[in-house]
């Protein structure tokens, strides 16, 4: 038989988790183990509706299952959230350039995320913790709008608890009972202190927090290549064919998602 | 390899062969050129010189729109006759993209390998036609099974692949060699055709060349300029011959995955836009402008071909007069000197 890389396989919703009122945390069973590198992303479809690229959540370690954390933004994530467990959905992948895992050995990992780009980044640091003895120390800076709107929250209190991982977490707007940060992402930067020469800065966020978390990050005195960025693009076919995903001359979806920063820097207007 | 043959010995195994393939060539329809399925009995309408078809050779092998759940195995076969070289060098393009890689798109594999492409020189360059400018010549140098020089009452054909080899087969004992007096005469008509298309675009010819140019005038304001008459039909893209793109949608026909691959535009306005609407290149002018570093810049980088072969076909598709030519000659002209 031809191998035809449009045709997603069959994947069943085993369960749904509510995040956030307009995030949620999909289980999936796809019928074929799909094997995935953390940061590399999927398509999935709802036959008749769309198909659209997220990437797991989930440790690339756990191949059975693949979760995907989606946020409510569109036709196909609306209907997504409309789902019951036990429906079936369609899913193409893995595809693309993850996180270049061993670039990050015997380094202080820095990992800034913001709302539900801390996705990818929650199936990177399940990578790390599951290797954890190969870094030197992991830091993750996470920001969201509001308390609620944080995601994954009944992970937080068990990563706490994890040696060489240090959590700071900020909220745009505070709510009451809320003991941590009120600010934007980036001024948790200025909490920690990275040792710069043997650091790697990892961000994953919304375009604006992209932006402002990298800038800050060069601020600080991290190189372009040392800076590693999760970059949203249209990816539709995924098989760096179809041209919508260009960032200058790269596909996001062969080339990336996952770029160190110095290699797209020069491209004009990245942040949009 | 070179041969000499005549024109009623061709036309007589175009008419045997008529029944194991489909072929197409340019034949006259209103006034222009355009592939149309060639009849056994009107093999002698293929016009072999002349310029490009009205079509790009890509449809052959990326359709405008196709389903693409089921790769059925294709028994038909196909020749196209009259190719010009700006189809031959975008071609080139579109292979590297579905053909190259980690994946290879199964149905334009498909499509080109059973399609047997006999090229032809181009006598007669349009008003429209600039493959000089882009240091292509309106004649075939490679990327053809067969090449076909019309000349005197026959023609001069030159073997380019060993699909082209196994094709004439049938008929290759009755072959000449080429003589040296076919192949000065051939360079003659070459050197005319290639001067007229120099002679058509002096106006048009920049300092340095076009990729320089677009890339260093990223920033001119003449992209506005340019993008004041455009209506955002996509007819560029479209009609062009080595424009790849195209959108992967979920139908509700039958089947448990239903998907339909058709041409998408970097023009329209929704292209590159992602989730909440968020869009990089809101602006018709960046998007007209896109489309420019797509072939001079981006494509060259990654393929080392630039993806423009001067075929004119956008400059006379285009419902707002847009003519690229000119609007380079533009960008360079406005340069604001620092």
């Amino acid at each position: 038989m031809v191998e035809n890389p449009y045709l997603p396989i069959e994947a069943k919703v085993e369960k749904i988790i509510d995040e956030t009122p307009n995030i949620k945390t999909f289980v999936l069973k796809p019928s074929r183990k799909v094997k995935f590198e953390t940061g590399q992303f999927v398509q999935l479809s709802i036959p008749g509706i769309g198909e659209a690229p997220f990437t797991p959540s989930s440790s690339p370690y756990q191949t059975e299952k693949i979760e995907v954390t989606i946020m409510k933004a569109g036709l196909l994530t609306g209907k997504l959230h409309e789902m019951r467990e036990g429906e079936i959905v369609g899913i193409r992948g893995p595809y693309g350039r993850g996180y270049p895992f061993d670039d990050f050995y015997n380094k202080e990992v820095l990992i800034l995320g913001g709302g539900v780009g801390m996705a990818p980044l929650r199936s990177l640091l399940l990578a790390l913790l599951e290797n954890v003895n190969r870094f030197s120390r992991i830091v993750l800076c996470y920001g969201a709008k509001s308390p609620e709107d944080i995601v994954y929250k009944d992970a937080f209190p068990e990563w706490r608890k994890k040696r060489k991982l240090e959590i700071l977490r900020s909220v745009d707007k505070a709510a009451p009972g809320w003991e941590e940060t009120e600010g934007l992402v980036t001024v948790l930067l200025d909490k920690i202190e990275m040792d710069l020469r043997n650091s790697v800065g990892i961000v994953c966020g919304p375009p604006i927090m992209m932006k402002f978390g990298t800038l800050k990050l060069l601020d600080l005195g991290y190189k372009p290549e040392s800076i590693y960025l999760s970059m949203e693009k249209n990816m539709s076919c995924g098989l760096g064919k179809c041209g919508h995903c260009a960032l200058g001359k790269y596909y996001v979806c062969k080339d990336g998602p996952v770029f160190k920063y110095d290699l797209i820097k020069d491209i004009p207007d990245i942040w949009l | 390899m070179k041969f000499c043959i005549n024109k009623t010995d061709w036309e007589k195994f175009l008419g045997q062969i008529s029944k194991t393939y489909h072929i197409y060539a340019p034949q006259e329809v209103y006034g222009e050129l355009a592939y149309q399925l060639l009849a056994p009995e009107n093999v002698s309408n293929a016009i072999y010189d002349t310029y490009r078809a009205v079509q790009p050779l890509k449809t052959f092998f990326s359709l405008p729109q196709e389903k693409v759940t089921v790769v059925t195995p294709q028994a038909e076969k196909t020749i196209v006759l009259g190719v010009k070289n700006c189809d031959l060098k975008a071609v080139s393009v579109m292979d590297k993209i579905f053909l190259e890689g980690e994946f290879v798109d199964p149905f334009y594999k498909q499509r080109r390998e059973t399609t047997l492409i006999v090229s032809s020189d181009c006598y007669q360059p349009k008003d429209t036609c600039f493959c000089t400018l882009l240091d292509n010549n309106p004649f075939p140098e490679g990327g053809f099974d067969l090449n076909l020089s019309p000349i005197d009452n026959g023609f001069l054909m030159e073997v380019g692949s060993s699909k082209g080899e196994s094709f004439i087969a049938p008929i290759r004992e009755d072959l000449k060699e080429a003589a040296p007096d076919l192949m000065e005469k051939r360079e003659k008509k070459r050197k005319t055709a290639k001067q007229r298309v120099i002679e058509v675009n002096r106006e048009f010819r920049t300092e340095k060349p076009f990729p320089t140019v677009v890339k260093e005038e990223y920033a001119s304001s003449e992209w506005e300029e340019a993008a004041k008459t455009c209506v955002e039909c996509g007819a560029c893209t479209n009609i062009c011959p080595s424009c790849y793109c195209f959108f992967l949608v979920d139908t509700k026909d039958e089947g448990k995955f239903p998907k339909v691959k058709f041409w998408d535009s970097c023009q329209h306005t929704g292209f590159a836009r992602v989730a909440a609407g968020v869009n990089p290149r809101a602006k018709l002018y960046e998007r007209l402008r896109n489309r420019y570093l797509c072939k001079y810049e981006y494509r060259p980088e990654n393929f080392g071909i630039v993806a423009c072969t001067g075929c004119g076909r956008c400059v006379e598709a285009c419902q707002g007069k847009i003519d690229k030519r000119e609007v380079i000659k533009k960008l360079e002209e406005s340069k604001v000197e620092t």
